[in-house]
């Protein structure tokens, strides 16, 4: 398992704080940001495992933030999770270079799932 | 029954006043067609007809003028030169040279070398006839005109024509009478009647016309060509009062009258119009049988015309309004679907977030003592039903994507019969507990065809969800297949209580439901509308003959 830790880009907070609860208790560090402008800093400062992001953040366009995250950390493993009943957005996400994407609701065993190929997976 | 299909039910409202739009607009073209060129024509034909009619009118009227004029001149000299003539000779020889036996029968040789008199008699003061040179001496030779009229006038005026009368001679005839300068015995001249007829008979007044000379009485003087024997019943107007020319328009003739030998004869001069203007009338009956001929070319190929061009601009018309129909509804699937997507999108975050919620408390239980928790286990079971219950609400949000997700990639080989008998088994217990039968009647040879079975699926089960939830409880669907005109058709009909004309009308609209509220979201029917369509196929709906509505879905064969 890869010991940097998961960045959590959603604009739901209760999503945020519950998942990063619920990945502490199984012994993964990850830490949540709310804006693509904060994920962005984040990615500046130090790297991370696995990006979990949204595709519908305030500030700016998932895919926005996806590309910003490639060009500070080209290795960077990114999985889209959209709220969007479409998976035309997740799709453009992996031509843009994430690994997978997610569409809510999720299942956390799912999620789980994803998480672990994400952090396994050498580019 | 009428048949109304929902793609184009809007339009069909439309078609239907459109229907008598056309008619009119039909009639109102053909009615233009035909009369800009046939007013035209007629006028023309009635004007010529008019102008011609009244040009020979004129004419005739001017000719027959001058004739009058010219016979009235040629009779009255005729008649002055035969009085002049006898008034000149008992000037000339005295009594006892015309009583002479020979001498009168030797002056009536002078006078009448042209034959214009047939006798001669000479009659002293007191009427007794002296002596006579003729053709009727043994009627006249002893004859007394004391008492007659014309004997009565010539010895008063000196002078005198008589009318046609019979005379002692028994024969109709015209006499000029002269009085020697002493008024003592009269000489008396008959005038040919052959020669004076002759001189109206050469009057060039057409066929049917006639020509003759009335007296006072309106008694023929010289005979009618038409053989009237008197002045015809109603037409005294034709006497002339007061001697000069007047013309006369009857209904079919045209008279001049004018006064002749002092006012005491009227001349009348009759032209035949309907004989006159025969040529007229054939030429003109020739024309109108043009006119219609014309009329009827220029019908038919206004027609045919008229025809043709509505038939296009119709056909146009309704290409335009298919088209029309089909844009509106395709903005309207597209709006849906974005309308949907956020729908979803704003769905699924919380749904995310409760299903998290209820996962994370659930694992904090596990770090509970279990002594102390009395209803562990109820805990459990109720966040699994949590769970449960965001699935299915997740579902419902992932079927919003019908509205948007496109079909690429997704086409297998099927069999319609067998996706029909797969969807049914869905199906099928529910069915059972309303007790509703589902009976078959598909086609068995019909041909696999490439579509979207998954999409397809959707579509069969919102129509058969609808059915039975539209009988509620004891009825019959009846699913049938079939192949025509290239075209598979899927129809299931219902044993409900069908659909009103409003709601036939709305039932492919989004959010548009006749279910209770809570119970339907309306997007059913909608969604299966577009995958339909997407699949290029169409879908229709009608109540049948029996009651019950009719959804009938139709697939090209050539996907």
């Amino acid at each position: 398992m890869n010991e940097l830790p998961i960045l959590i880009v959603d604009d739901e907070e209760e999503f945020v704080s519950t998942l990063v609860q619920r990945l502490r208790k199984r012994g993964w560090s990850s830490e949540g940001v709310l804006t693509g402008g904060a994920a962005i800093a984040k990615a500046v400062d130090c790297d991370f495992g696995v990006v979990l992001l949204d595709m519908r953040l305030p500030d700016m366009d998932g895919g926005q933030v996806l590309q910003e995250i490639k060009k500070i950390r080209p290795d960077s493993r990114v999985v889209i999770l959209t709220g969007h009943a479409s998976a035309s957005e997740g799709e453009e996400g992996i031509r843009n270079g994430a690994l997978d994407y997610l569409i809510k609701p999720v299942e956390f065993e799912t999620l789980l799932e994803k998480l672990r190929i994400a952090g396994n997976h050498t580019p | 029954m009428k048949m109304y299909t929902a793609t184009i039910s809007a339009s069909a409202l439309k078609v239907r006043s459109r229907e008598s739009y056309y008619a009119r607009q039909k009639r109102l073209f053909f009615l233009v067609i035909i009369l800009v060129p046939i007013i035209p024509l007629l006028f023309i034909s009635w004007t010529a007809s008019r102008f011609y009619q009244q040009s020979w009118m004129d004419k005739t009227t001017v000719e027959l003028t001058s004739l009058a004029n010219s016979r009235r001149e040629i009779i009255d000299l005729f008649l002055d030169n035969q009085k002049n003539t006898l008034a000149g000779y008992a000037e000339l020889y005295d009594f006892a040279w015309l009583n002479t036996p020979g001498n009168l029968e030797k002056l009536f040789k002078a006078m009448n070398h042209q034959g214009v008199i047939v006798d001669l008699g000479l009659i002293t003061q007191d009427g007794s006839h002296r002596s006579y040179t003729g053709p009727f001496a043994d009627n006249l030779k002893d004859k007394n005109y004391a008492k007659t009229r014309w004997f009565a006038e010539v010895m008063q005026s000196g002078s005198y024509i008589s009318d046609v009368f019979t005379g002692y001679r028994g024969v109709p005839h015209i006499i000029v009478a002269v009085t020697d300068p002493s008024r003592s015995w009269v000489l008396r001249a008959t005038i040919n009647s052959e020669l004076f007829n002759s001189l109206l008979a050469g009057t060039e007044v057409g066929p049917g016309g006639d020509a003759f000379i009335l007296n006072q009485q309106g008694e023929l003087q010289t005979p009618s060509r038409l053989g009237l024997t008197a002045l015809p019943l109603g037409e005294e107007g034709l006497l002339a009062t007061d001697g000069s020319l007047t013309i006369h328009h009857s209904q079919d003739a045209l008279y001049a009258s004018t006064g002749m030998k002092n006012n005491t004869w009227t001349l009348v001069l009759k032209t035949d119009i309907a004989t006159s203007l025969a040529d007229f009338y054939r030429a003109r009956h020739r024309d109108r049988l043009i006119i219609a001929g014309a009329a009827l070319l220029i019908l038919t190929v206004s027609n045919f015309l008229v025809r043709s061009m509505m038939n296009k601009i119709e056909g146009a018309d309704q290409q335009r309004m298919q088209l029309y129909d089909r844009i509106r509804n395709s903005e309207k699937m597209a709006l849906v679907g974005r309308m949907a997507a956020n729908v979803a999108h704003e769905i699924n975050n919380p749904l995310q977030i409760i299903g998290d919620q209820a996962g994370w408390v659930d694992e904090l239980l596990d770090d509970e003592d279990p002594a102390q928790l009395k209803n562990s286990e109820e805990y459990r079971t109720a966040f699994a039903k949590i769970r449960t219950q965001v699935k299915r609400a997740s579902t419902i949000t992932h079927r919003l994507l019908g509205f948007s997700r496109s079909t690429d990639g997704l086409k297998t080989k099927i069999n319609i019969n067998t996706l029909v008998e797969e969807t049914v088994s869905f199906l099928e217990k529910e069915a059972t507990n309303h007790r509703i039968a589902i009976r078959r009647n598909l086609d068995p040879d019909l041909p696999e065809i490439v579509t979207d079975s998954t999409q397809l699926q959707q579509v069969f089960l919102n129509i058969l969800n609808n059915a039975i939830d539209a009988i509620g409880n004891d009825g019959a669907v009846t699913i049938s297949s079939s192949l025509n005109e290239g075209q598979l058709a899927v129809e299931f009909a219902d044993s409900g209580p069908g659909l009103s004309e409003e709601a036939l009308k709305k039932v492919f609209d989004p959010f548009f439901t006749t279910k209770k509220a809570g119970s339907g979201t309306g997007i059913g029917l909608s969604i299966s509308y577009s995958i339909v369509e997407r699949l290029g196929g169409g879908i229709e709906v009608r109540n049948g003959k029996q009651g019950g509505c009719i959804f009938r879905v139709t697939l090209p064969m050539a996907a």
